[in-house]
């Protein structure tokens, strides 16, 4: 569901992301946000901080 | 505002105390505690602060059965906004219905990020970038993403607003750059949100060069008549109510329907009814397209709220009003409940979904429309 809000607002699909890391995961927390943060920077600023 | 300066502006210092907002009140009904009067008589008594920080201040539906009830003229429901914006300031927020979702998407609307939101209405029929009409559609995309396991999509609503408007000759515009009205925004108690979608919109319509605006939602259309022209003044073009154009068409017969069998009842949307007087156009419609077509008990300026406004303060009492508003529509022995706004289809397919002995159908207007213009 917020993926397809998400749309209509006009903002990236890639943007979001959903993933489960149980607690005893802690090297696949660290990876699954190091490489979504690298994500990010690449993608620059969002259109939601460029339109304002 | 501060609480002197509304009380000056509402007229509420002409308060007779005489208790008809709070006998009239749907909320003050299931939910004791909640009295339209003795917030009144606070204020006039320099005592606002006893409610500021209260709930209570987000429990008003809005529904204006009070003020237009009232003897004095009292105009509740702008004492009811300004109240709002008062305990913003104190912290207190309420509680935002689906845990502040809608308030969030109607933020972000704020921003002037560029939405894809009108994918449906090019399946739905033929539309336009510029044009005489325009068709303002509202908050459906949005909602048939959040209610999209509700009985009826609430796009719906948009795609037979464009059949039928095809099928009287004119191709609207639907805008991609449409924001959302700030109805709620402006009874959240947020009025700088409210004007910054205000002007958003203003500009996108100026752009597509529209003279005649069309509006289905009864708060699209009463904002846009009422707080736009407050605020902006004279707006350039005109603000249409799509039931007194679809009536006004159907008695120059430029639309031939075909009745269906079966008894409706309709329940009137607060903002379409008591707020904008707009009681006759669905009801002519409503006859050219049934057979048999029943009052409620409480019906036309009488008529019950939906039991939930802004997206604020959903509860047990709004269920109380949803259950009983039902059942009364279940009194008059129609198979139907025919209902004008979106948000009072949502409230009703939400309360019938859990509330037992609940057996009505629940049906936008335009639907029926549809289907009767389809020959029955």
């Amino acid at each position: 569901m917020v993926r397809q809000l998400v749309a209509l607002l006009g903002i990236e699909d890639e943007r979001l992301a959903l993933e489960w890391v149980s607690s005893a995961e802690a090297a696949r927390f660290a990876e699954v946000v190091t490489s979504f943060t690298q994500k990010i920077k690449e993608l620059g600023k969002s259109p939601l901080r460029l339109a304002a | 505002m501060n609480i002197e300066g509304l009380v000056n502006e509402t007229k509420a210092y002409y308060c007779l105390d005489c208790g008809v907002c709070t006998g009239s009140c749907p909320v003050a009904r299931y939910s004791p505690s909640f009295s339209p009067r003795l917030m009144v008589e606070k204020a006039l008594m320099g005592k606002a602060e006893d409610f500021l920080r209260d709930q209570d201040v987000w429990s008003c539906l809005t529904c204006a059965r009070c003020t237009h009830r009232c003897p004095a003229n009292i105009d509740y429901l702008e004492f009811a906004r300004g109240i709002r914006e008062e305990a913003l300031k104190l912290d207190n927020k309420g509680i935002p219905a689906h845990s502040g979702m809608f308030q969030s998407i109607m933020g972000i609307q704020t921003s002037g990020i560029k939405q894809d939101r009108i994918a449906w209405a090019k399946e739905a029929g033929s539309i336009a970038d510029k044009g005489e009409y325009f068709y303002f559609v509202g908050c459906l995309p949005y909602f048939n993403v959040i209610f999209a396991n509700f009985p009826s999509q609430p796009l719906d609503i948009g795609r037979n607003v464009i059949k039928i408007l095809n099928k009287l000759g004119i191709e609207p515009v639907v805008s991609n750059d449409e924001k959302c009205c700030g109805h709620d925004m402006l009874w959240n108690g947020e009025l700088e949100t409210f004007k910054k979608l205000a002007a958003a919109n203003i500009e996108v319509i100026k752009e597509a060069g529209s003279k005649k605006v069309i509006f289905h939602c009864p708060e699209g259309y009463f904002i846009f008549k009422n707080y736009y022209t407050k605020y902006f003044g004279d707006l350039g073009f005109d603000v249409i109510h799509f039931y007194d154009f679809l009536a006004e068409k159907l008695k120059a017969g430029e639309l031939t329907l075909e009745k269906s069998n079966g008894r409706v009842t309709y329940q009137d949307p607060c903002r379409l009814g008591r707020l904008a007087g707009i009681y006759e156009s669905p009801r002519d419609i409503i006859n050219g397209v049934a057979t048999s077509f029943v009052e409620m008990e409480r019906s036309g300026e009488n008529s019950v709220c939906c039991g939930t406004t802004g997206w604020m303060n959903c509860s047990t009492c709004s269920k109380e009003i949803q259950g009983n508003r039902l059942k009364e529509s279940m009194a008059t022995g129609a198979d139907t409940l025919i209902t004008a706004c979106p948000k009072c289809n949502i409230h009703f397919s939400c309360a019938a979904s859990f509330i037992e002995g609940i057996d009505i159908k629940i049906k936008d207007l335009t639907e029926m429309v549809v289907t009767a213009m389809n020959g029955g």
